[in-house]
């Protein structure tokens, strides 16, 4: 029998062309609590963040809920955002709306990567996916070295 | 407005007949999907067994990937995993995702066993909920200041240190 389970969900939608909402959700067997955050295309940074507890484990848990706004005007590109995340989110508010966020921004660029693929498979249908995904690694320096998939150079 | 992008992440944590853990970690998006499996011995917390596939990917890179999850057998579940997980598995010249799957499957194993004591303090008053959880704190002062509820100024912290 399963005793601990743990769901995310991140969900992209593009606002215009250079703004991406992420939503991201989380349930598990303890936590169930979402956040909101929209970011500005390229750079990254969040011009707005909104947080939702609905399952915790203390009264002092919703508290963390204004704490979600000292990331409004971070970049999800800043070379320690993910430690900054976690210490100004995570400890001072919730380590889960932290990793939550987290999961948001490390899917930013994937987000952008699917919806232009999308857009050329839509124009190219029987080009190669795989083609296209190299291409859009080489003509987007920003979503570079990252992992041995989106080398840098 | 419709979406350009969803991830779909579960990890579970599977108590085995043998005392030990098993947990299964499973990432499916838009653009991948892959899939990693790890045994945690107890008491102890070291990994066992571990192994990952990659069954969806818009990068040919991916497919050598899996090979990095041998390296964690052997380490145990705990403080500097993050560290030695990144450094074993090749860090950014790997697979991100999976190095990922490696600290959330940790993560899963250490709120298996914090579930029970979750339960425990839910029951009673008000004041006796707050004695439980300063009882945990001072048997894990590591989450002292771990967060919002944990901070210094936390009233479930008020009269902790008399």
């Amino acid at each position: 029998m399963i005793t601990f389970s743990r769901a995310i969900v991140v969900t992209g939608e593009f606002l215009r062309e250079d703004f991406l909402r992420l939503r991201g959700i989380l349930e598990d067997h303890i936590y169930a609590m979402e956040i909101q955050v929209d970011v500005r295309l390229p750079e990254g940074i969040i011009s707005s963040i909104q947080g939702f507890m609905k399952r915790y484990t203390t009264p002092v848990c919703p508290k963390a809920v204004d704490v979600l706004q000292k990331t409004v005007g971070m970049s999800l590109r800043d070379p320690g955002w993910i430690s900054r995340v976690h210490r100004e989110i995570g400890r001072q508010g919730c380590q889960h709306f932290a990793e939550i966020l987290v999961e948001c921004g490390r899917c930013l660029d994937s987000a952008r990567m699917s919806h232009d693929l999308g857009d050329t498979l839509k124009a190219q249908p029987s080009a190669s996916p795989w083609e296209i995904a190299r291409s859009w690694v080489k003509t987007h320096p920003e979503a570079q070295g990252s992992c041995l998939a989106r080398p840098k150079g | 407005m419709t979406l350009s992008f969803i991830r779909n992440k579960v990890v579970e944590v599977e108590p085995l007949a043998d005392g030990s853990l098993s947990i299964f970690w499973r990432l499916a998006d838009s653009l991948t999907e892959m899939e990693m499996t790890m045994k945690v011995r107890l008491p102890d917390l070291e990994i066992t067994e571990a192994c990952a596939r990659i069954i969806r990917s818009p990068h040919g890179e991916c497919a050598s990937a899996p090979d990095s999850i041998q390296k964690i057998v052997g380490v145990r579940v705990g403080p500097g995993l993050r560290k030695i997980a990144g450094g074993l598995m090749g860090g950014s010249a790997s697979c991100a995702e999976l190095t990922e799957a490696v600290l959330e499957a940790a993560n899963a194993v250490i709120l298996h066993f914090t579930v029970p004591q979750i339960q425990a303090n839910a029951k009673g008053t008000e004041e006796e909920r707050k004695k439980r959880y300063q009882d945990m704190l001072r048997f894990n002062p590591r989450l002292v200041r771990s967060c919002i509820a944990f901070a210094d100024d936390s009233p479930l912290m008020q009269g902790i240190n008399g």
